[in-house]
């Protein structure tokens, strides 16, 4: 137990409010969290000598010492298993508010599960927040952003294959959900169901999912949830350090290797920067049986963040570019509907393949490039302007499985399908600091957007604009956090489609849609005693239909399928309920239980046309996109419990109803029933090795039998069982960190079809992959 | 302990300075024409029958001018046959989004040997297909062929698909990607 130690970081220093002329009614508060990566940290002591008064923070990290009279105290933050406690004193002649920020023994890095209660900067506090740091985030390295956070309950993937994952919140996805990729929108060609998010997971030191609608700070459309990817905060003390993470996978002999040095000068201390990369690459993937042909993948990501930051202002920039190149399996662009008849009816894909790291086509070529400019300042005492403006470029490839038979387009190789879609934003808002129980944010949003297409049309090239004003206040009352949020959002879309005149020539004729709505939250926190706790936010979200579902037209070669948009949709208004009850009662067990209900009237779907479309290629079926009403209810589990200091046992499951009302019957794709359970063997006695931790776990996926009849191709797959093993360890390499960690996927090389996989039709899901990682610190 | 600390100081701006030139240009114009579609389209197969008694011929058209969605095909012939008869055919496929219109069926008898032309009648007994003409290796293409009406009058359909089979041509239709497949009503009397 040595070699730890306790630092101090002073954030905000002194910052108080003033309450004239009384005696003794000054308080003293803060949060303790993780000095690395800012996770509040629950029960911990905080004790004035001077009045031998003892508080504990909340499961919020929180602690308040209330009614002090004015003077000299010593404040003692203790910290677990006899560590170093942190001593400080305190002139206290104002409400004092002081954040400890305490290094965390390696224990408890390593044993990091979906923290309990943790809160992401500028989030609804009555809505409940997943964290994914440490070893959660850790041990999927490598995978894609939609693997690593479908470790938290009710968040699930839509896949096309192993490398295009979105996330699926509450059974929602894509438009639905909202990604902040370092607090900015994130803006790609979210819409289509097999283009994932363009974001390196290795920019994450911490991915927070707060699931329910999210409308006031991030944008009227969070119906389902946002999903928020936090970089490291840059370097506060002189030095330069970093980290190098090597990843390799056994399933298509692939590998990552994702580095960043930061530092911070002593010439210049106000400045501080960091610089980060990622290279990955791997091969053909395998199901347990076969190989899956064309699965290969490359991509390279960097970025690079510089911070000024002096007393009373800061500024920050961050740039960042993604870019990939996947392979589609080959097997799954098929020609018409008799193929996709043939490949359901082969008990292995059509097309077989020997490994190999080329891709083919069918294949993606995506980049993403993202630059922040962010500056803010102190205003007094009170509260704080935060300025960003962000601009993104997106740039998408998709060339399909056959070249032209015209040799000379041909040997142009064009993508046969090609966007570009640029967005500006920018974001203005004042907060102000927490005074006599209230604090809040008031702040603005514009952005403005444009997107063309080369190629084949599937979408019109069109124009995005919207701006949006919020305030959301919140009220801290003895055992009650009463939170208000209101919304007000101007949109509009304007698509350009070229139309033919009566002389022959073509005309390009524009129409707008435009869309503008209010939106609400409340919601309150109750906290009865350390072992009880409710959150409740009611909260209303919308969201203007997208380009896609008014105007697209063509057959999507991989999915089989003629879609229709309807220019006429109307915006989509969510209802929104969310819940979540806490029970600790103790430090070994852990229960968190969230039951949620969504209301959405005028929900976007894809419906079947009566007929199938008739085509050269032969007839494919069609949707329409409409309107109904829908529900979708749910909830979503997660309990740990330690049986001993070196047991731990963990159970996460996640349920969900979505009900369309207008067909009364179920609404298709959405995410079956599932629970998984792990258990966690900790050593710690080791000397040399910190820690080591043993998890093997189980995952049930049901069958989704509650889907509208004969409205599928095939009938949804069988439920699954898969196991995984997670092992790893913690060591000091000379004065340095180093984490060795091994990943086993589908350990026991299932044969399995998910439902919410598009390749389900065509093939088993990916087999055993064995995944060993390395991480050093220095 | 200065220089120790200036050149990792250098060394880094001198890496950012790198990168921040790195910013991808966007010439993103919604309010532009959008360059003419360079990728291919099937829009177009016109069946030609020369009746190999009588000598007459004529054609039968599917025409879908903007290809696979969007409007409905405007021209979908039926195929009118004497009984008892025999008919030569013979297959184009035209690009009819391009002006001057590509005859695609060129470009199919270029690379023969990755594609199979497929003919099947419903029922069989309504016109039985010959295919009569062969790709480089010896295996059948379909892009002529010979059909042979039934006794008597009947009705039905014959579906008429092109298969792409590169590197996989085995001469059935159970391998490769459907490019083509259109169902002819097909009304023998």
């Amino acid at each position: 137990m040595k070699n730890t130690y306790i630092q101090l970081v002073v954030f905000f220093l002194f910052l108080s409010a003033n309450s004239i002329g009384q005696v003794c009614t000054y308080s003293l508060s803060g949060i303790v969290s993780d000095i690395h990566n800012d996770a509040p940290i629950s029960a911990i002591e905080i004790y004035i000598k001077e009045l031998n008064k003892k508080v504990e923070t909340d499961s919020l990290g929180r602690f308040q010492f209330s009614s002090l009279c004015p003077g000299k105290f010593t404040v003692v933050c203790s910290n677990r298993d006899g560590y170093k406690p942190i001593v400080k004193m305190f002139d206290v002649q104002d409400n004092v508010v002081y954040n400890f920020k305490i290094e965390v023994h390696l224990k408890e890095l390593a044993e990091v599960k979906i923290s309990t209660l943790s809160k992401p900067k500028d989030k609804l506090s009555t809505l409940h927040a997943s964290l994914l740091f440490g070893d959660e985030l850790e041990k999927n390295r490598g995978t894609t952003l939609g693997d690593i956070v479908k470790s938290i309950p009710g968040v699930s993937t839509l896949n096309t294959g192993n490398s295009v994952s979105k996330p699926v919140i509450h059974g929602m996805h894509s438009n639905r959900v909202l990604i902040l990729n370092n607090g900015i929108r994130q803006e790609g060609q979210q819409w289509g169901s097999e283009h994932a998010p363009e974001i390196d997971p290795f920019i994450a030191d911490k991915i927070s999912v707060v699931k329910g609608a999210n409308s006031i700070m991030y944008g009227s459309d969070a119906i389902a949830g946002v999903i928020l990817i936090d970089t490291k905060t840059l370097p506060d003390s002189v030095k330069i350090g970093g980290e190098v993470n090597v990843v390799g996978n056994s399933n298509g002999r692939g590998g990552t290797v994702a580095s960043f040095l930061e530092g911070k000068f002593k010439q210049v201390p106000a400045f501080s920067w960091r610089i980060q990369g990622t290279l990955k690459q791997n091969g053909t993937i395998a199901a347990p049986d076969y190989l899956l042909i064309n699965t290969g993948l490359k991509e390279y990501n960097f970025s690079y963040e510089l911070g000024w930051k002096k007393k009373n202002y800061g500024t920050e920039l961050f740039y960042s570019q993604f870019n990939t190149t996947l392979g589609i399996f080959g097997a799954s662009h098929i020609g018409n509907l008799s193929d996709l008849q043939r490949a359901f009816e082969s008990k292995v894909p059509l097309e077989s393949t020997s490994f190999t790291y080329a891709i083919y086509r069918p294949y993606q070529h995506v980049e993403h490039e993202l630059f922040k400019a962010k500056y803010y300042v102190n205003t007094g005492k009170i509260g704080k302007l935060t300025f960003v403006y962000a601009r993104q470029y997106n740039w998408r490839y998709e060339f399909d499985k056959h070249r032209p038979l015209n040799d000379a387009l041909a040997a142009k190789n064009n993508p046969d399908l090609e966007f570009h879609l640029t967005t500006h934003t920018l974001d203005l808002n004042w907060s102000h600091v927490r005074k006599n129980g209230f604090k809040g944010t008031i702040g603005a949003q514009g952005m403005q957007q444009a997107n063309t297409y080369r190629g084949r049309m599937l979408v019109p090239s069109f124009e995005n604009g919207s701006i949006g004003i919020f305030a959301v206040e919140n009220w801290l009352y003895k055992r009650w956090e009463i939170e208000a949020g209101l919304r007000y959002d101007v949109k509009q879309l304007s698509v350009y489609q070229s139309e033919k005149t009566m002389n022959n020539s073509s005309l390009l004729v524009k129409t707008s849609h435009p869309f503008e709505q209010a939106s609400a939250s409340i919601g309150a926190n109750y906290t009865v005693d350390t072992t009880w706790k409710y959150m409740l936010n009611l909260g209303t979200a919308w969201r203007a239909p997208s380009v896609n579902e008014l105007y697209s037209n063509g057959l999507h070669h991989g999915a089989a399928a003629v879609e229709y948009g309807n220019s006429a949709l109307k915006v989509e208004q969510a209802y929104v309920a969310t819940f979540t009850g806490l029970y600790t009662p103790n430090e070994d067990l852990h229960i968190e239980v969230s039951p949620y209900y969504n209301y959405i009237q005028g929900f976007i779907y894809r419906q079947p046309t009566p007929t199938p479309v008739l085509t050269i290629r032969g007839a494919f079926p069609g949707f329409n996109y409409t309107q109904t009403d829908a529900i979708l209810r749910g909830v979503d589990v997660y309990t740990s419990y330690h049986f001993t200091h070196w047991l731990e046992w963990k159970v996460k499951g996640s349920m969900l109803r979505a009900w369309n009302q207008g067909a009364n019957n179920w609404l298709i794709l959405m995410p079956a029933d599932r629970i998984e359970t792990e258990f966690g063997f900790h050593w710690d006695h080791n000397q040399r090795l910190k820690h080591i931790y043993i998890g093997p776990s189980i995952q049930y996926v049901a069958k989704q039998h509650r889907v509208p009849e004969g409205s599928d191709f095939v009938d949804p797959p069988s439920a699954y069982w898969l196991t995984s093993l997670h092992i790893a360890t913690h060591f000091r390499m000379g004065r340095n960190h180093a984490e060795i960690g091994l990943q086993i996927t589908n350990l026991l090389n299932t044969r399995y079809r998910d439902y919410m996989d598009r390749f389900r039709y065509f093939t088993d899901a990916m087999g055993r992959n064995i995944s060993l990682r390395l991480k050093y610190r220095f | 302990m200065k220089r120790r600390m200036f050149k990792p100081f250098m060394l880094a701006l001198g890496a950012l300075s790198l990168v921040v030139v790195s910013c991808k240009k966007d010439e993103v114009k919604p309010a532009e024409p959008t360059p003419p579609n360079e990728s291919e389209l099937i829009t177009t197969m016109e069946l030609h029958f020369t009746d190999s008694l009588r000598g007459n011929t004529f054609k039968v058209v599917f025409n879908d001018p903007d290809g696979d969605g969007g409007k409905a095909a405007t021209q979908f012939d039926t195929i009118h046959l004497l009984k008892n008869s025999t008919y030569k055919v013979e297959v184009t496929l035209l690009d009819k989004s391009k002006t001057p219109a590509d005859t695609i069926s060129n470009e199919v008898l270029e690379e023969a040997n990755d594609h199979l032309f497929f003919y099947s009648s419903n029922p069989t007994s309504l016109v039985n297909v010959k295919i009569e003409d062969k790709d480089s290796n010896g295996k059948n293409l379909g892009l002529k062929s010979t059909w042979k009406t039934s006794k008597d009058s009947n009705k039905g359909k014959v579906k008429v698909k092109l298969m792409h089979q590169p590197g996989v041509k085995d001469g059935t239709s159970a391998t490769g990607d459907t490019d083509v497949e259109v169902d002819f009503q097909v009304n023998v009397n």
